[in-house]
């Protein structure tokens, strides 16, 4: 597990290092066969696992890259377990999927809305979960066929809209397991994510401290600042081993603790990382050209996707109330007994 | 910040029996213990208990055979540790033995010394303190004042004192730092040395020092003209920083760094099934993301230690984020309890939040304050 997950982030990191942000194009993304990682060999994936997947999502998030990596991961791995065949092309998942699916003859139509589209009008086909006849439905949609109403998240990342009119759906009912988690897999990779943005901010942070100098010396000289600054590393720490654990528990088996917990525990580093980030660089954190924005944007966003700290809060505490204090500690340790 | 390595561990495949094992030891050695007692449990003395425990097995745990020891692996130990805490179990009395005084003899100690005391401890019959610091040396404890000076016939006088020693009234032994050579300020670390101390020698005087809740925890130990054998030096003359600073990472990675509140989390969640409120659950929520988190974390430190690596910048870490959970914890339960929730009720929850509000401000000084951690995680950062 660990000598190939070292061996992809490291080729993604140097990838993405690389990478033209100018140009911006979607197939030298597909070019390192990274948005198949989650499918399986026998459907002719790479047959990673998620903390495969995480370490190159991480990655990604260190980078900023701005493409629907994460999204077109989960988009392929989906699919492609719901036996939907998905063209080479850039995808998108919509985990808020308001509407109907129902049947014209032999086909399957859907009206109603997915909103905030990562990338939505940008990509090909976006993959949805919905109940339909008693069962959930992985649901593939083409993108032609949708209204579009173009939004973006605070770091200009795309997050449309889409409305659809009895629109032609590919769907297939699929194990109950795959197609409740699409919620959960898109926090799951947010969190990697979240951790990789994380770094980078603290990484320039620490290096602005020891290059401005104020009195005579670096402002990372000064014990207030480093004190902050080791605050800001903790944090950081605390929401990459919380991301790497939550992905290691993905990879064996079912996760929704797990992973709720590590998408508020990343959530919470958020805060502290984003306030001393720009504390630190003072004035130039905020202009247009410096490059911290594109970490803390994103991060501002993030923070939002997938689950707010409201949302797992208020999850992780009423599961935890319900099971009762006296189970707590053999659930948090994996041997509970029921 | 590669240095920030948080690996995960995967625990040994006995683990769960050995749980099992310890839940029953626990449910059945200690049937009612009040909330308040299973706080801060690693502070709570009880000589019967470690001898029990010593008896299973369970002190010295890691150690060779041929001292008393059980040679069980580093992560059954921590197991064993992370158990006891959450059960609040009552292991201060030979905690300190356990966790630094053992393996600081097994590391530097003499083969007459391993064999004269790790038997004791390990059957939870010698307990031991921390001599470390000293009126004028606490965070800065290179500045120890307290003096060894060789005699003509090789034996050592000792003057001084030392303070905040936990236990030293009923534990027999204490490991001291002191000064065996001549300060030099371009050298501070230089000139010191560790001896294992007998309490009862003559000479030494322990004053205890009632803490703010009225616990008699604390004391003062006085120096007088001790005239010890040579073979009480502990490791090497003049090696004394360097082992004090190995002995600072066991102190500072342990499960204990962040359980200390965790008998009043336990009473929130009960709270919370009696009273439906929206707030409290937000805040369990929050609280069980932070100890699932602090306890990747410890246990990432604890197999970093097993493979025998020296994970002193992320014991760091974990310390200092694991204090400041067991402090905000209580802040945190004061603020949401209702006003039908009075300090100075007898209840399991009020009894343990006023006891917890009122010692919890020591959590992130006991053992290096969160400044000093925070210096290592900036040196760690490269910014020192």
């Amino acid at each position: 597990m660990s000598e190939q997950r070292e061996l992809l982030a490291d080729s993604a990191a140097r990838a993405f290092q690389s990478y033209d942000r100018q140009r911006n194009a979607w197939h030298e993304i597909e070019e390192l066969g990274i948005a198949d990682i989650l499918v399986s060999d026998t459907n002719g994936g790479s047959g990673a696992d998620w903390d495969d997947a995480c370490a190159v999502l991480q990655v990604s998030g260190r980078w900023q890259i701005a493409q629907p990596i994460a999204e077109a991961m989960i988009a392929r791995k989906l699919a492609a377990d719901a036996g939907v065949q998905l063209p080479r092309s850039p995808l998108s998942i919509a985990p808020d999927a308001a509407g109907t699916l129902s049947r014209d003859g032999r086909a399957l139509k859907f009206s109603g809305i997915l909103q905030s589209v990562p990338w939505g009008r940008d990509v090909s086909h976006v993959v949805t979960s919905l109940a339909f006849e008693h069962r959930t439905h992985t649901v593939v949609l083409s993108v032609k066929d949708a209204k579009l109403h173009k939004r973006t998240n605070l770091a200009g990342e795309p997050r449309d809209d889409l409305r659809f009119d009895a629109a032609e759906a590919l769907a297939a009912a699929s194990t109950s397991r795959e197609s409740q988690h699409l919620f959960y897999y898109a926090a799951l990779a947010r969190t990697a994510q979240i951790a990789g943005a994380l770094q980078s901010a603290l990484e320039r942070s620490i290096a602005y401290a020891l290059e401005r100098k104020q009195f005579g010396r670096a402002i990372g000289r000064f014990q207030a600042v480093q004190q902050q600054l080791a605050l800001f590393g903790a944090e950081t720490a605390a929401a990459t081993c919380a991301s790497r654990s939550a992905a290691i528990a993905a990879t064996t088996g079912d996760a929704p603790f797990q992973i709720a917990a590590a998408k508020l525990r990343a959530n919470q580093a958020i805060g502290v990382a984003t306030a001393t980030a720009h504390q630190v660089h003072g004035a130039i954190g905020f202009t247009w050209e410096y490059a911290l924005r594109h970490a803390t944007q994103r991060l501002w966003s993030w923070r939002s996707e997938y689950g707010n700290d409201r949302y797992w809060s208020e999850h992780l505490g009423r599961t935890v109330v319900a099971r009762g204090a006296d189970r707590f500690w053999a659930d948090l340790t994996g041997t509970g007994a029921g | 910040m590669h240095a920030f390595r948080f690996d995960p561990v995967t625990l040994p495949a006995d683990a769960p029996a050995l749980r099992k094992e310890i839940r029953e030891f626990v449910a059945r050695e200690l049937p009612h213990v009040p909330a308040e007692r299973r706080a801060n449990c690693w502070a709570v003395f009880d000589a019967g208990f470690s001898r029990k425990l010593g008896a299973r097995g369970w002190i010295g745990m890691v150690w060779p055979k041929e001292y008393g020891g059980h040679e069980r692996s580093a992560l059954e130990r921590y197991v064993l540790l992370e158990e006891l805490l959450a059960a609040g179990a009552p292991v201060g009395a030979h905690w300190i033995a356990d966790r630094q005084s053992g393996p600081n003899l097994l590391r530097f100690g003499s083969e007459q010394q391993r064999r004269a005391w790790l038997p004791g401890m390990a059957r939870g019959e010698i307990l031991c303190c921390i001599g470390m610091s000293e009126p004028g040396a606490g965070s800065d404890l290179a500045a120890v004042r307290t003096r060894a000076e060789k005699l003509a016939d090789g034996r050592w006088r000792i003057n001084g004192q030392k303070i905040w020693t936990s236990n030293a009234q009923q534990s027999q032994l204490m490991i001291a730092l002191v000064r065996t050579g001549p300060l030099d300020e371009r050298n501070r670390h230089a000139g010191l040395s560790q001896f294992l101390l007998e309490l009862r020698t003559p000479g030494i005087r322990i004053q205890p020092i009632v803490d703010l809740v009225g616990h008699p925890g604390f004391n003062e130990v006085f120096f007088d003209d001790v005239v010890v054998e040579p073979h009480c030096l502990l490791g090497v003359e003049g090696e004394g920083w360097k082992q004090v600073t190995s002995e600072l990472s066991l102190e500072r990675s342990g499960p204990e760094r962040y359980l200390s509140s965790f008998a009043l989390f336990l009473e929130l969640v009960r709270l919370a099934a009696r009273v439906d409120s929206e707030a409290l659950h937000h805040a369990i929520g929050r609280l069980t993301a932070e100890l699932w988190t602090l306890r990747q974390m410890s246990l990432s430190v604890a197999g970093q230690l097993a493979a025998g690596e020296d994970p002193m910048l992320a014991a760091a870490i974990v310390k200092d984020l694991g204090n400041t959970f067991e402090q905000q914890l209580p802040a945190l339960v004061q603020s949401l309890v209702g006003a039908d929730v009075r300090l100075e009720d007898d209840s399991d929850l009020a009894r343990t939040l006023a006891l917890l509000l009122q010692t919890s401000p020591s959590f992130s000084l006991r053992g290096g304050t969160r400044e000093i951690l925070r210096g290592i995680v900036a040196r760690g950062l490269g910014l020192r």
